[in-house]
């Protein structure tokens, strides 16, 4: 098992981790999720080896990632920025240099990579430097080191980055498919909520460096807002105490100008604000009521934690 | 060893991938010399003096082993850092230091063989043959390379932290030609300098057929010890320090 342990990392003054614990369990797909600086990155290099932390400490199996570099034989990882592979190489040989910089060799290493070669769909630019290939293909075959030589634990850091969506399904299909039979490990950092979503267990959602949520994505969704109420007014808009009043039940709102958003999480709760908007008899420039997706619904999470801790 | 073969696997795909700019690199090391000896075979000629022309030839060689032995880890840090993968690199369970070590021995193995190719090419060219003992250049260039590996990682870690160091590099590679030009034996304070020791040994007695004397070999594994440990230990520090301030691969 990975283990983070109160992992720290300050900049100066600005705090990138504050004690930071998580565990990553044989074969378990785990999101890591925050805003851009949340301190994913951070993390993700932190257990690659490419970042000192100040405080608390990473284990596999309970040893200390320190003691040695012997268990990045067992690591592999997509960092983001595209610098993940020999742009003057293919991506079979990439991915064959790479897993033999960690001792791995022989015909099931290169069954393997010819495989994960035709399920990335990479086999039409098979005689392609890496620097001849688009972004998304170049994403593909950073994806293909890392897994080729299956290691424990795979990190992918933006790993949907440039991918369209045929390939961001393969790409689900080969991480369920690696996790379930060769009980290989996955941390996963994305913005993509949706994918995130359909393939991870477990959610660990990070904001400036603090562990904001740590839970399946059930009891994450739970937290989140299932729907959004957008009004604009024409002139005056509802008194804001009694704006408060009609919403029982759980609900956030924000006021910007003309505007009132209102978060909320059942359909019935809507009622007796429009009920009040007519009795008051005030004129509506828009109105619009919208189901949250995922990844509106988490920003909504990011951004309450951000004013309560204000 | 199995990252220096796969760091020579890695060097034959590049060659072969890029195998005009193989080339053209070989021509234009070929060309330089030439213009060089043409050059300077005149004046000593006229001075009747073989022995310098031998030298010329003889340092020449010991300069194109010397910038890559020098040259391949540094130009890769450089590169990798700039435009590549320096991260997974960092990511090798042997440890960077252990790879780049490797690769430095991938490169000066086919250089070698680039240098005694290159040697018969030019005796050839230039109808001037020398009688060198190859067997015994290889062992003490073999034995004297760890100092350049280690005053290059010196660059690396500079590399790490300061990211663009082209300067520098290129003007140490113009420092190794006097490295190979001046006599570092018997001891005195050249002998101190990387290579220098080496170098002059490797002339002794691959050319000039003197005696084989011990203390000469001792100061050039000390000198080797030496300059690879405080390479290594220079590049830690800088390593570290990288990695306290998250650098390594930011550009």
């Amino acid at each position: 098992m990975l283990s983070v342990k109160g992992l720290t990392k300050n900049y100066g003054d600005n705090t990138a981790l504050n004690e930071v614990s998580f565990n990553l369990a044989k074969g378990e797909i785990v999101a890591l999720l925050g805003a851009n600086g949340c301190g994913k990155t951070t993390t993700v290099n932190s257990i690659c080896g490419l970042i000192d932390w100040d405080d608390g400490d990473i284990t596999i199996d309970g040893m200390s990632i320190k003691q040695s570099n012997a268990y990045k034989k067992q690591i592999g990882a997509v960092l983001g920025g595209c610098r993940n592979t020999n742009w003057r190489l293919k991506a079979k040989q990439n991915a064959e240099y790479f897993a033999r910089l960690r001792g791995f060799k022989g015909p099931a290493l290169k069954e393997k990579i010819s495989s994960l070669h035709t399920a990335l769909g990479l086999d039409e630019h098979e005689n392609k430097e890496i620097l001849k290939l688009s972004t998304g293909n170049k994403q593909k075959a950073a994806l293909l080191s890392a897994l080729s030589y299956s290691p424990e634990y795979v990190l992918l850091d933006e790993p949907t980055l440039g991918l369209d969506f045929q390939t961001v399904d393969s790409l689900k299909a080969i991480i369920e498919q690696e996790a379930k039979q060769s009980g290989q490990s996955f941390l996963v950092t994305s913005h993509d909520l949706g994918f995130i979503e359909d393939i991870c267990e477990r959610v660990i959602v990070l904001d400036k460096g603090n562990l904001l949520f740590e839970g399946d994505v059930t009891a994450l969704k739970q937290k989140l807002y299932a729907y959004e109420l957008v009004i604009e007014y024409q002139d005056n808009r509802l008194d804001d105490s009694l704006t408060a009043s009609l919403w029982n039940q759980r609900s956030e709102i924000f006021h910007d100008g003309q505007r009132t958003i209102i978060k909320y999480d059942t359909p019935e709760q809507v009622t007796s604000f429009i009920s009040a908007i007519h009795s008051h008899d005030l004129p509506v420039a828009e109105l619009q009521v919208n189901r949250l997706s995922m990844e509106r619904a988490y920003q909504t999470l990011i951004n309450t934690t951000q004013e309560a801790s204000a | 060893m199995n990252l220096v073969i796969n760091e020579l696997k890695l060097q034959w795909i590049e060659m072969r991938q890029y195998w005009f700019e193989t080339i053209t690199s070989l021509g234009f090391l070929l060309v330089m010399f030439l213009g060089v000896f043409f050059g300077i075979k005149g004046f000593v000629l006229q001075q009747g003096d073989n022995q310098t022309l031998d030298s010329l030839i003889f340092g020449f060689l010991l300069w194109t082993f010397a910038s890559t032995a020098y040259g391949s880890i540094t130009r890769s840090v450089i590169e990798d850092t700039q435009k590549g993968y320096i991260e997974q690199l960092f990511m090798c369970p042997k440890g960077f230091v252990g790879l780049m070590l490797s690769r430095s021995l991938a490169d000066i193995i086919p250089s070698l063989i680039t240098v005694t190719l290159m040697a018969y090419l030019v005796m050839f060219i230039t109808g001037n043959w020398l009688n060198i003992n190859f067997l015994a250049m290889y062992a003490i260039l073999l034995l004297s390379a760890p100092s350049l590996v280690g005053f290059a990682l010196i660059l690396c870690g500079l590399t790490l932290v300061y990211k663009k160091i082209e300067t520098v590099s290129a003007v140490l590679s113009l420092l190794l030609m006097g490295l190979v030009a001046i006599d570092g034996l018997p001891f005195n304070a050249f002998s101190l300098l990387p290579f220098a020791s080496g170098a002059t040994m490797a002339k002794n007695i691959a050319l000039l057929n003197e005696p084989f004397i011990m203390t000469h070999l001792l100061i050039v594994c000390a000198n080797s010890l030496v300059y690879l440990g405080f390479g290594i230990m220079i590049f830690r520090f800088f390593e570290k320090k990288a990695k306290r301030l998250n650098l390594i691969g930011q550009y």
